[in-house]
């Protein structure tokens, strides 16, 4: 089993970086670029944006951590994003979100070791007429029950 | 522009536009509650605290982010807006801990203020603590960030003011908190512990550590700091007659406004350090019949000076007695400390401290410029064209200019940095040129030359204000610029970005000890001096050559004469006329003899030639090179007179050891390196017996046949202000500004017609490599420690952080000789040699060494040679020819 996180593509990173060096409000598109293509913002790449943004780490951190978007850590293969919002909490998404952490055994924000899966939650997906709903990656999941989500984490796990 | 009108608690008020109503009740005297709004930082709107209504459209608004506009009516304290406030204060209460009673803030939290104010106690809401680990690795600030009201003072003073970056916001919601990159202590980050933060953050989020004190300051008083130049407007809390707390005093009109540095802010411990000398003392002879320093009366401490010194200048003659007064005392007593040198005893042997940093070179500006060029107010480099930082590194040596300098920088002025090291300036720099250690004179002629072809220099204000311009071109033209760029490191195409930048453009220079101790020091100044000229950089604002002081009253010392060869105000004593002025001053025959320089003074100790020496407040052991030899000149002394406020080498040599005072603890001025005069008065007493210096001085000049006492700072004041006309100015209170006269014209005073002349061309040759020491050690300080390191070094929290003064090399020359950071190696020149632990850094190129100054009784001393700064042949103090081996 691969437990370590996917290896960074530095020279990719690199490139990303030069691309947009000195660009005007060029940081988040950027961010998005290296998110997109390692999956996370290595924390060791901060330094490096911030000196070819020409502003101080510190607030490349804090755009980072300020958007949901960004992560600092390596994510799983597979973000499952669980609904917290009302109209899932109504229909059951809290039994919903327990039973994920039993089948995974990981706990909100957390990563698998073998960098599989990552367990999150989210306030609300835009889907409450299908609720309870998660998602994994792009994909959405609703109309939730014990069964279908056993099912549905059966086909990844396989995968 | 038009103002605005407006109503504000029924007071008809008028304002510019783009006022804030906050801003515009405070200047009419109605006060608005705030917590996230400070004058000098971008309004920022989090706390809403500022509340105000809008009598006409009912809307509650925060005050300090919305501007005034016409007709408004605003009301600042109904009972709605009052309701309004409390709950917000009372939801900032909610989520904060119970630890108010033993908050380290003390009576500066804002929050608790305001609680109290509102009369707000319990707040009958849910509690809801935020509790974040506390972080107090360090020995100078304690983070309790669940105290935190996320008003975002700190990180805007960390960023808008002091221009470091170490913080911002992290996260977002209940989790959100300032935080260092990567979430690290304050240690591991670029965080310089200026401490600005501390001063601003309204509550115990952030507070200083003091580790010997807990509580508040009973009182707090006016004082100004007395490490660098730059003379920070200081607010001094002491408690019992101690010196617990120092703060910016914020003052509108204060060179540094909101902030300090560390050494401002956290190194004062010293004052309060056992090793603070508390009553004169004598070498008797105890048990055992040996000599042991031991307490006498002031009587008879100062009996025994005047008596010897008397004695000997009846014996040896009054050249064989030397005085070094000191560029952290004030003008007040260097004033006097000469005047006994010179009236009393005799001598021009008399200097100070600020030899040390080169600071006598400046005099060559003085000479060409008739005394016209001296420094303005830093702020004026707001506006400048182009800024040229030369051999300085202000990030380290004087904080606040640094933060100008970045300020400056982020709006867009052009800064060049030239410098070996890639200093922390550089990140803000247009262009940085790493020339090779000691070449800067030859850069400066290449960029003359350049500009000269180009024609991109300024003919109309040669025409007027300079001459020889003719016979500069010519030598510029036989420069050889391929020897410039061999020489310096540099490339053709650096040199021309460079003349870019530069053409047409009036020039400031900040100036620092990279040019004043290096071995061309005289002639690179003649060059810049050159190159104002040709630019036309010289008699406006924001233009001209800032010499960066070191020491706080380093330039106060030179203006009042406490240097061999200038009488007070800078008067050259080789002219006739000057001493002929002060003959009439003072009532007595000046000796036309040039004294003897700091560097002189201890080769002529060495060599029997002097036989006393009065020190006061300087430590001639740890400032010079080859200490050892030093040490045997001053022993070699038949009279010796120490007089200082910490115990140190030098006192166990001393005949009779005078306890002085720190500047705390007394009256008197420093003049900064703008030329800003400040007055203080003391916020507590000197410790024990110890008497102010000019105390000191008074009763020793009555004793040595001074016709009457002076008795009052005030009274040495009225004399100087009388008699030098630069100090006019000078008062006890405020501000005043050092008045040059010049006879130049471009200076623009009535009457002055003189051109100010060019400078020789001078050319320097290729330095021989030497095999047996290939690396280049440059030696600079760092922020912890000022000069040598007396003081700094006797401060707690300095001492607790333990900065050790790793030697930076370059990571290729450590790769080949296989040291890892932390390594121990040795660093030996033809002088001697040092233990250092090694750091690796990209900050410094292949080939060079940097060697932080200070630690370690300033052991770096050892690697130079103890030559005379002030020769024309010297090799300077800067730079010296190194290996490295691994322990
Ligand atoms: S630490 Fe202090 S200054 Fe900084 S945001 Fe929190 S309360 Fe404000
Ligand atoms: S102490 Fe100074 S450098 Fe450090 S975080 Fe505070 S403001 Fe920034
Ligand atoms: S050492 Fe210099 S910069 Fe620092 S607080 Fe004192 S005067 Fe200001
Ligand atoms: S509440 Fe779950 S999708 Fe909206
Ligand atoms: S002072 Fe106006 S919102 Fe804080």
């Amino acid at each position: 089993m691969n437990m370590k996180p996917p290896e960074i593509d530095w020279d990719r990173i690199h490139e990303i970086i030069e691309k947009h060096k000195g660009v005007k409000w060029g940081l988040i598109p950027l961010l998005q670029e290296v998110q997109e293509h390692t999956g996370y913002i290595p924390p060791e790449s901060i330094e490096l944006i911030a000196e070819a943004m020409n502003l101080y780490p510190s607030e490349v951190q804090g755009v980072i951590t300020f958007y949901a978007g960004f992560a600092l850590k390596p994510k799983g293969k597979y973000v499952l994003r669980v609904c917290r919002g009302t109209a899932c909490h109504v229909k059951g998404g809290r039994s919903v979100l327990r039973l994920m952490q039993k089948e995974l055994n990981l706990k909100e924000g957390e990563t698998s070791s073998d960098y599989q899966f990552t367990l999150e939650t989210v306030a609300c997906l835009g889907a409450c007429f299908l609720a309870p709903t998660m998602m994994i990656n792009r994909d959405y999941f609703g109309k939730l029950s014990p069964t279908k989500v056993s099912s549905v984490l059966g086909e990844y796990q396989k995968k | 522009m038009d103002k605005i009108v407006l109503t504000i608690d029924n007071k008809r008020i008028s304002c510019p536009p783009g006022t804030s109503i906050l801003q515009a009740a405070t200047q009419n005297d109605i006060k608005i509650p705030h917590l996230c709004y400070h004058p000098d930082l971008k309004p920022f709107g989090a706390c809403r605290l500022c509340l105000v209504e809008d009598e006409q459209s009912g809307r509650l608004m925060a005050s300090c982010v919305t501007p005034v506009a016409p007709d408004m009516t605003i009301q600042t304290d109904t009972p709605r807006i009052i309701s309004h406030r409390r709950n917000i204060v009372r939801l900032m209460i909610a989520e904060h801990p119970e630890s108010c009673i033993v908050c380290s803030k003390g009576n500066r939290c804002q929050l608790r203020w305001v609680a109290a104010q509102m009369g707000i106690g319990e707040t009958n809401l849910y509690a809801m603590p935020n509790y974040k680990p506390l972080e107090q690795a360090n020995p100078f600030i304690i983070r309790d960030l669940s105290k935190c009201i996320l008003c975002g003072k700190c990180i805007r003073a960390d960023h808008e003011l002091v221009a470091v970056g170490a913080i911002d916001y992290n996260s977002r919601g209940f989790a959100s908190r300032p935080a260092t990159v990567h979430e690290q202590g304050l240690e591991q980050s670029n965080c310089t512990f200026c401490g600005t933060c501390v001063s601003l953050c309204p509550t115990g989020a952030l507070s200083a550590k003091n580790s010997r004190y807990v509580g508040s300051p009973a009182e707090e008083s006016f004082s100004i700091c007395g490490f660098c130049g730059v003379g920070c407007s200081l607010a001094m809390g002491q408690s019992a007659n101690k010196v617990i707390d120092v703060n910016p005093a914020h003052l509108t009109e204060s060179v540094n406004k909101a902030t300090l540095c560390v050494r401002g802010h956290f190194a004062h411990d010293f004052l309060n350090s056992r090793r603070r000398i508390i009553a004169p003392m004598m070498p008797k002879k105890g048990e055992g019949e040996t000599l042991q320093m031991t307490p006498v009366a002031w009587d008879e401490a100062l009996d025994q000076v005047a008596e010897r010194l008397r004695h000997i200048r009846d014996e040896s003659g009054p050249q064989s007695i030397a005085f070094v007064g000191s560029s952290k005392c004030s003008n007040e007593e260097n004033y006097l400390f000469q005047k006994i040198a010179r009236v009393l005893i005799g001598t021009n042997n008399v200097d100070n401290g600020g030899y040390v940093s080169g600071q006598f070179l400046s005099t060559i500006l003085d000479q060409k410029t008739g005394g016209g060029c001296r420094p303005s107010p830093v702020s004026d480099l707001e506006k400048a064209d182009v800024i040229v930082v030369l051999g300085a590194d202000p990030n380290h040596s004087l904080p606040v200019v640094s933060y100008y300098l970045k300020r400056i920088a982020k709006n867009g002025v052009p800064l060049i940095v030239v410098d070996p090291r890639k200093t922390e300036l550089v990140s803000f720099a247009s262009l940085w040129l790493p020339v090779k250690p000691q070449t800067d004179l030859e850069l400066i002629n290449a960029l003359a030359a350049l500009l000269h072809e180009t024609n991109a220099y300024d003919s109309e204000f040669i025409d007027h204000y300079a001459e020889g311009f003719s016979l500069f071109t010519y030598a510029l033209s036989s420069l050889d610029v391929d020897k410039v760029c061999r020489m310096t490191g540099l490339e053709m195409k650096d040199l021309n970005a460079t003349t870019a930048l530069l053409e047409e453009k009036r020039l400031a220079f900040v100036i620092g000890h990279g040019i004043l101790q290096q071995r061309y020091g005289t002639h690179t100044l003649g060059a810049i001096l050159n190159l104002s000229l040709m630019t036309g950089s010289l008699g406006a604002e924001g233009a001209g050559i800032y010499i960066l002081a070191r020491e706080n009253n380093q330039s106060g010392a030179m203006d009042m004469g406490t240097v061999p060869n200038l009488l007070p105000g800078r008067m050259p004593l080789a002219e006739d006329s000057a001493r002929k002025t002060w003959e009439k001053n003072w009532g007595v025959k000046i000796s036309p003899d040039p004294g003897l320089n700091l560097g002189r003074v201890i080769k002529a100790a060495e060599s029997g030639q002097i036989k006393a020496l009065y020190i006061m407040g300087e430590n001639p052991l740890r400032s010079l090179p080859q200490p050892q030899r030093v040490k045997a000149a001053l022993a070699n002394l038949d009279f010796f007179v120490v007089q200082d406020i910490l115990d140190s080498e030098i006192v166990k040599l001393a005949d009779v050891v005078l306890p002085g005072a720190a500047a705390s603890e007394k009256s008197g001025s420093f003049t900064n390196l703008e030329g800003r005069i400040q007055g203080f008065s003391p916020v507590v007493s000197p410790p024990g017996k110890a008497k102010p210096d000019w105390e000191i001085l008074d009763l020793l000049a009555k004793r040595l046949g001074a016709a009457e006492a002076y008795g009052t700072v005030e009274k040495i004041r009225e004399e100087i202000r009388h008699l030098v006309p630069a100090y006019a100015d000078m008062n006890g209170r405020g501000p005043g500004w050092v008045k040059t006269s010049s006879p130049m014209a471009v200076f623009g005073a009535a009457g002055a017609r003189e051109k100010i002349s060019f400078s020789p061309v001078v050319s320097t040759a290729d330095e021989p490599a030497d095999s047996d020491y290939p690396f280049t050690a440059i030696l600079g300080s760092l922020r912890y420690h000022l000069g040598s390191g007396t003081r700094t070094s006797a401060s707690d929290r300095i001492r607790e952080f333990d900065y050790g003064g790793e030697v930076d090399i370059s990571v290729a020359d450590a790769d080949k000789l296989k040291l890892k950071d932390g390594d121990a190696v040795r660093i030996e020149t033809r002088w001697g040699e040092i233990k250092r632990k090694i750091g690796r850094s990209n900050r410094i190129e292949p080939g060079q060494l940097f060697v932080p100054l200070a630690v370690n009784a300033n052991d770096a001393m050892n690697l130079i040679d103890l030559n005379d700064l002030a020769d024309p042949n010297t090799t300077g103090w800067k730079t010296c020819a190194a290996k490295i081996t691994k322990v």
